[in-house]
């Protein structure tokens, strides 16, 4: 009997917990991915009470459509150019504060970990003052190596303008990824790198043979972490940056997919490209949890 | 026994708690963001308590029923460069004659979104300026969001018992031979420059097309860069460059500017329209267009013009007061509606208007139609120019009114005789898009103006479908 009701007590105690959480969870996250994937099978404007049934009309056009060709082209430009940028970073930055004994690591730690603060719009503001051609930051600094005044309009070159939106997307990215990769070296027990020394491995082979292994899980978090919120977040930094111009040649899915929906009164058709942004994120995971899988190593 | 009561009661607390939350997010959704007095759900207002006004209003009898109305009514109006003071000004006019009316306002710069499931619900508010980003009227008519106003605009009176269409300086577009929005603001595009640099310089101030070329080389000469405009929003270079210039080469008709925005593919291939992106081909191929030009938004290109760093842009008059605050003291603005004309041609005011509009799902048309016959009386016109810094689209003599000069000076332009005015064109959203990335594409030579014409035509062809 006794056994019964505590037993009530501990699952009521549960779902006290676990109830409120789902009901946010589906009424925040489950519901609006339904009606995005109900949306993605009609032509709709977003402000008409009527919407027609096209079925697959909308996906066929997106295979169509050029626009969206070089959207996911950047979509997959900024993973991969954000992965190895962010990554080599901010692993560098992780073992230069905590192997490499340099003294006022706390204070650097925080310089680094300051455009973490800054919401991703104004981390796109200050960018475009440095890129201004006029008033820049990056021409006057060019400037000072030259006879005459650098004019490059930095964000206005007829292709390849994704480039430069690569430094402000892994300049935001570094701090954190560096301060979850701290966390993890840290733990490593000092002991390890105790015994390496005795057996006169230097700081490469103490980082290859020990750091490494032992921090794979958080890398590999990392990565997969930095690959969905560049697909699902990079709209920002494009809209305050460059608007997908010039030309659409820095578009990515984000930021069409609020061109077409908002813009240009295509709901259904945005609601397409959300469907796009949601398969290719998923099958991107699968892809990098196998490109990435190795042996779990850990410390006993 | 106390432990469970207590964890009950933590359950039930947790739950009701997330549930109240819940309740407050679905709520927050009906709040306009403006200080509007209570629930702004419309009120189910029984038709008989508009009965008078219904009569009144259905017919645009000769006795506007402006007062004595009754109900909710609600406006959405989104604040932008003219700001909101001639709207607060003319809703409590509105009110004290009604002082039974329950007036209710949406209004913000972020109205549009925010009122966005209203209108999909069907409940959206009687009255809405159409104004603003996410909010277009071509669209707003496809939709079937806007009431049917082809009748009763024919012959409806406003306060003062004048014919409102005959006070209309530019009429209603029409969709599909239809009515639906009425043009409230009047505004131009166009070329600004500096009146003070031309003067110390002694450069002359364009009238066409060759004395404006003749003058760009002059100030190229002298080392300032003659035209910015914004890349990253091509319309303003579409809106006062492009379209004047397509209006100038097909004889000053504009008919050919409607056919395009009511999306017929052959207008886009007349001969009229490469003659008119040659122009800016040149522009281009003289290197008068400032290499920043691509990349910065509409602020940043101001900017540089008011610090003459650059001698013309291509922009709206609604420029000299959205920068108002940054305007150099010794700094005098100079307008002209168009530059593309022959010389001796006559000048293309290509217009730009906001309209306002009745909801065909609103509840209180009758308020939404005495409302509209309100605003557009000649007292509210200079109280317009005033209060938002842009010319009304009520016909009337502003010169005595205490509007900015450049209001009376662009009224004076738009009234003239050797002025085409054209009637605002609303665009399909897509071929919109479509054109200002082609002209975008055309400044940095990516393309040539046979290119502009393919891909646009291409996006016209998929829109007529």
């Amino acid at each position: 009997m006794n056994i019964g009701k505590a037993k009530l007590q501990r699952n009521l105690f549960i779902a006290a917990f676990i109830i409120p959480t789902f009901l946010f969870f589906c009424v925040f996250t489950i519901y609006p991915l339904i009606q995005a994937l109900y949306n993605s099978f009609f032509d709709w404007s977003g402000m008409s009470q009527h919407k027609d049934y096209v079925g697959l009309q909308n996906f066929k056009d997106i295979f169509d459509d050029p626009i969206m060709l070089t959207a996911i082209g950047n979509d997959y430009f900024l993973v991969i150019g954000k992965i190895i940028g962010i990554m080599a970073i901010a692993t560098f930055f992780a073992v230069a504060l905590t192997r490499l004994r340099l003294k006022g690591t706390a204070f650097f730690r925080s310089i680094f970990f300051i455009p973490n603060v800054l919401s991703a719009v104004v981390v796109g503001i200050l960018w475009n003052f440095i890129y201004n051609p006029q008033i820049g930051f990056l021409n006057g600094f060019l400037s000072l190596f030259t006879s005459s005044k650098v004019e490059i309009n930095w964000l206005g070159f007829e292709s390849h303008t994704i480039w430069m939106l690569l430094p402000p997307a892994v300049w935001a990215g570094i701090g954190f990824y560096m301060i979850l990769l701290i966390a993890a070296i840290t733990s490593i027990p000092a002991s390890l790198y105790e015994a390496a020394d005795i057996e006169g491995a230097g700081q490469w082979h103490q980082f290859r043979h020990i750091t490494l292994p032992l921090i794979w899980e958080q890398m590999k978090i990392s990565v997969i972490n930095i690959m969905m919120t560049t697909l699902n977040g990079s709209f920002v930094i494009v809209t305050i940056m460059t608007a997908g111009g010039p030309d659409n040649s820095t578009q990515v899915m984000g930021s069409y997919l609020y061109q077409q929906a908002f813009k240009q009164a295509h709901f259904g058709y945005g609601a397409a490209i959300g469907t796009v942004i949601l398969i290719t994120s998923l099958i991107t995971t699968l892809l990098l949890q196998w490109l990435l899988r190795k042996e779990q190593v850990e410390v006993s | 026994m106390t432990f469970t009561v207590k964890k009950t009661a933590a359950t039930a607390m947790a739950v009701a708690m997330s549930l109240a939350v819940l309740a407050g997010c679905g709520s927050n959704n009906n709040n306009g963001n403006t200080a509007s007095s209570a629930s702004p759900e419309p009120t189910a207002s029984a038709p008989a308590d508009n009965s008078a006004a219904n009569a009144a209003g259905n017919t645009g009898g000769d006795a506007p029923a402006t007062t004595g109305l009754k109900g909710t009514f609600e406006i959405q109006y989104f604040v932008g460069g003219y700001g909101d003071k001639w709207w607060k000004q003319v809703i409590a006019d509105f009110q004290k004659a009604n002082p039974d009316l329950k007036i209710v306002e949406d209004a913000g710069p972020q109205i549009n979104t925010q009122n966005k499931p209203k209108w999909i619900a069907g409940t959206p508010p009687d009255f809405v300026y159409i104004d603003g980003p996410e909010l277009n009227d071509r669209q707003l008519a496809e939709d079937g969001q806007l009431e049917d106003l082809t009748d009763w605009i024919k012959d409806a009176k406003n306060v003062d018992g004048v014919k409102i269409l005959d006070l209309l300086a530019q009429q209603p577009p029409s969709y599909d031979g239809k009515t639906y929005n009425i043009p409230l603001v009047l505004n131009s595009w166009g070329v600004f420059y500096n009146k003070a640099l031309f003067e110390k310089n002694s450069w002359t101030e364009p009238t066409d097309w060759d004395s404006f070329i003749a003058t760009s080389e002059k100030i190229k000469a002298a080392g300032t860069t003659p035209f910015i405009h914004t890349g990253k929003y091509p319309y303003y270079i579409n809106g006062a460059i492009l379209y004047p210039a397509i209006v100038s080469a097909n004889n000053d008709d504009y008919k050919l500017l409607q056919d395009m925005g009511d999306s017929k593919v052959e207008a886009f291939k007349s001969p009229a329209v490469l003659e008119a992106l040659n122009k800016i081909v040149e522009l281009r191929d003289k290197g008068f267009i400032d290499k920043t030009s691509i990349s910065i938004n509409h602020t940043d290109s101001q900017m540089l013009f008011l610090q003459n760093k650059d001698a013309f842009i291509p922009n709206g008059l609604w420029l000299p007061n959205e920068m108002s605050k940054d305007v150099p003291a010794d700094f005098k603005f100079g307008f002209i509606p168009s530059v593309t004309q022959k010389a001796g041609g006559k000048v293309v005011a290509n217009t730009s208007t906001s309209t306002v509009a009745i909801s065909k799902n609103g509840k209180n048309k009758e308020a939404a139609k005495a409302f509209l016959q309100f605003i557009f009386s000649q007292s509210q016109a200079s109280k317009f120019a005033e209060l938002s810094g842009a010319p009304s689209n009520i016909k009337g003599d502003i010169s005595a009114s205490n509007a900015p000069d450049f209001v009376k000076q662009a009224a004076a332009y738009l009234t003239s005789d050797n002025t085409v005015v054209v009637p605002t064109v609303t665009f399909n959203a897509d071929v919109d898009k479509a054109m200002q990335d082609a002209t975008d594409a055309l400044t940095i030579g990516k393309i040539d103006p046979q290119g502009w014409v393919d891909r646009v035509v291409k996006v016209v062809e998929k829109v007529k479908k």
